[in-house]
């Protein structure tokens, strides 16, 4: 297995708005290597963009942040960088789609010109072959006549073409890692498949990391090599797609993959809802984040938190935080 | 966008129209009678009611409001807003001579709004909460609360009679200028600082200036090149507003400093009941304030490319 060009350890974030504080990420980690793709899944809240994006200072401003553990991006620690260097990474090294193209892209600027721009900053290009580079990363993207396109404005595209730019955008500093943040929320779910593949010939192509944020299974499936289940700020389970989507463990994993619907059966009876909420992250309690809404929960469950334990001895590790199925399935651990 | 500026045009067409007959009808309700004051004039005591009689017969003073509305509308057209009762001089000579000295202080000032507000917006938005935010953000409230008779009086008193630095009173090179352009741009520099930082504030919230980091800018680059242009559309709205409220400061300010403009004309027109100076000074008041509105709106439609080019069907 290739060295991690991200990675992220024992990351713990704080959000404070001036009446509450959230622990959004509690002790909660993720790597990936080139060429791989990484899913990390969890329903709104859960915290995934927060500690995908959080380490590269990407939160939204008026939100105080207190962040603690360790981030590296190809071998150096992201943390403790000065603010100019982080910038720089943020712009050459990651490239990020969000979203809603619609409200990431700024209304006032000419898409194409925002695109050479970061070729010539980062990619070492001249003037002149920054625009070129613009209006082939355009074409790359699946944008006709990119030529037009480059001195649009974003009202003038619509929302697949516009997510489209946002991946040429993403694209122009030629990074190393691309984050894709949600990136078919918004879009129409025809538009969605075509975004998927799109993203997947580019991390073929270029051979690039790439760390899909998502909650729909069926974008994981499409693009994963590896997943990671984020539950209230905790990582539950994470391995192999083939693992985690067809033999997942954790108790939040499967309620998660059962209430995905399957179009092909004939009711909604297939798929089953996870009762209840998630829990409030303003008050901290110990044991397992997911013990109120777990049918095999334990007393040990609430006063414990249950340690990530590596499963089987497949190649890329299977970890799952419960030692309660474990024991009940009799699942073979890996030491 | 062809269509609404012909609509925005018309409809400023028809405001000024209407503003006109409104003050037309108030300055004729004001207690005075045009007729007794230019028999006085001309006779002095020896003016009696058969005089006034006949000159009001004369100016046709007695048709119907609308008629005489109708007359003086149709003379204002062609430049002819009558002969001012108190200097004797027909209202077009006064413009002239008065107009370019308001425009000077007007513009002068205009222009210090224009640096000062974005000066002190974008200062506030780059300290975001500290020292400096929060000292512009005091010096706006006290910018916008305090009424410009107070802001000249002290101004004087300080710069003028203290250090001696420039003179308290008429034109007199650009130092002269000091004073009336700080007076006349503190309050709308204020409210225009505060509509900046606002503004700013609430780009930098937004989904495309997290974009703007993620491109790699520094917080300093995200706020002038992703946010500012965003703020270009309330601000040119604002600032047209404030720059049309400005005038009525250049009534006091023009006051104050011995300024010889249209607003220091409008008030001895006042005194004196000068009927015919006070609705002309008023009528130029509306031609400003409606088309001055409308060109800042116009800019603000050319500045927004959703409207400037709108996506086609």
């Amino acid at each position: 297995m290739t060295a991690p060009i991200y990675e992220v350890e024992g990351l713990v974030i704080d959000l404070y708005t001036p009446s509450v504080s959230v622990r959004a990420v509690d002790v909660a980690g993720f790597h990936v290597a080139p060429g791989e793709t990484l899913a990390i899944v969890g329903e709104s809240g859960s915290g995934k963009t927060v500690m995908t994006l959080g380490p590269l200072g990407l939160l939204p401003e008026g939100v105080a942040v207190d962040l603690r553990g360790t981030a590296r991006a190809d071998g150096k620690d992201i943390l403790s960088m000065s603010p100019a260097d982080l910038s720089r990474l943020r712009g050459g090294f990651f490239g990020v789609i969000f979203q809603d193209p619609m409200s990431a892209l700024n209304p006032m600027l000419k898409i194409g010109p925002q695109l050479a721009r970061q070729a010539q900053l980062y990619a070492g290009l001249s003037a002149e072959e920054a625009r070129k580079e613009a209006v082939s990363l355009l074409a790359r993207s699946g944008i006709p006549d990119p030529e037009d396109r480059y001195g649009r404005y974003p009202h003038e595209l619509s929302g697949g073409m516009l997510q489209r730019a946002m991946i040429a955008l993403a694209l122009a500093a030629r990074p190393r890692v691309l984050i894709a943040d949600e990136p078919t929320t918004a879009l129409d779910a025809t538009v969605q498949a075509q975004i998927l593949a799109l993203i997947r010939q580019i991390q073929k192509e270029d051979g690039i990391a790439v760390i899909l944020i998502t909650h729909d299974i069926g974008a994981v499936s499409v693009l994963a090599d590896r997943v990671a289940v984020l539950y209230a700020g905790q990582v539950a389970e994470e391995g192999s797609a083939v693992d985690v989507l067809t033999a997942p463990v954790h108790p939040y994993t499967r309620g998660l993959l059962a209430s995905v619907p399957d179009f092909r059966s004939d009711h909604a009876t297939g798929t089953r809802e996870i009762p209840g909420i998630p829990p409030s992250q303003t008050q901290l309690e110990p044991g397992c984040r997911f013990a109120d809404r777990c049918d095999l929960v334990q007393s040990s469950c609430r006063t414990h938190r249950p340690p990530l334990v590596r499963l089987g001895a497949g190649p890329v590790p299977h970890r799952v935080a419960c030692p309660v199925v474990i024991a009940a399935e009799g699942i073979v651990t890996h030491d | 966008m062809q269509r609404m500026f012909m609509r925005r045009v018309g409809l400023a067409l028809l405001l000024m129209l209407a503003a006109t007959a409104l003050t037309f009808w108030l300055v004729t309700a004001a207690p005075g009678n045009v007729a007794a004051l230019i028999a006085e004039r001309a006779a002095g005591a020896g003016a009696d009611g058969a005089m006034i009689a006949r000159i009001a017969d004369e100016l046709g003073l007695n048709d119907p409001l609308p008629v005489r509305y109708a007359r003086w509308l149709g003379d204002a057209l062609t430049g002819d807003f009558g002969i001012s009762l108190r200097t004797g001089k027909p209202m077009a000579e006064e413009f002239a001579e008065r107009i370019p000295m308001t425009l000077a202080l007007l513009s002068g000032g205009g222009v210090l709004v224009l640096v000062l507000s974005l000066a002190m917006g974008i200062a506030g938005a780059v300290s975001n909460g500290g020292v400096a935010d929060r000292v512009l953000h005091g010096l706006a409230l006290v910018g916008a609360s305090t009424p410009n008779f107070f802001v000249a009086a002290m101004l004087v008193i300080v710069f003028s009679v203290w250090l001696g630095w420039v003179p308290t009173f008429g034109v007199s090179g650009l130092s002269s200028w000091l004073l009336p352009w700080t007076t006349i741009a503190l309050f709308p520099a204020s409210v225009l600082a505060r509509v900046v930082r606002v503004n700013l504030q609430d780009s930098m919230s937004r989904p495309f200036a997290t974009t703007g980091f993620a491109k790699g800018l520094t917080r300093r680059a995200v706020l002038m090149r992703e946010a500012l242009p965003n703020i270009a559309i309330p601000y040119m709205t604002t600032f047209g507003a404030q720059f049309t409220l400005m005038i009525i400061g250049a009534i006091v300010v023009e006051r104050v400093f011995g300024l010889n403009g249209v607003g220091a004309f409008f008030i001895e027109a006042i005194r004196f009941r000068d009927f015919i100076g006070m609705q002309a000074v008023l009528t130029l008041f509306v031609v400003f304030f409606v088309s001055v509105n409308l060109l800042f709106d116009l800019l603000a439609m050319l500045a927004d490319p959703r409207l400037r080019r709108p996506r086609k069907a």
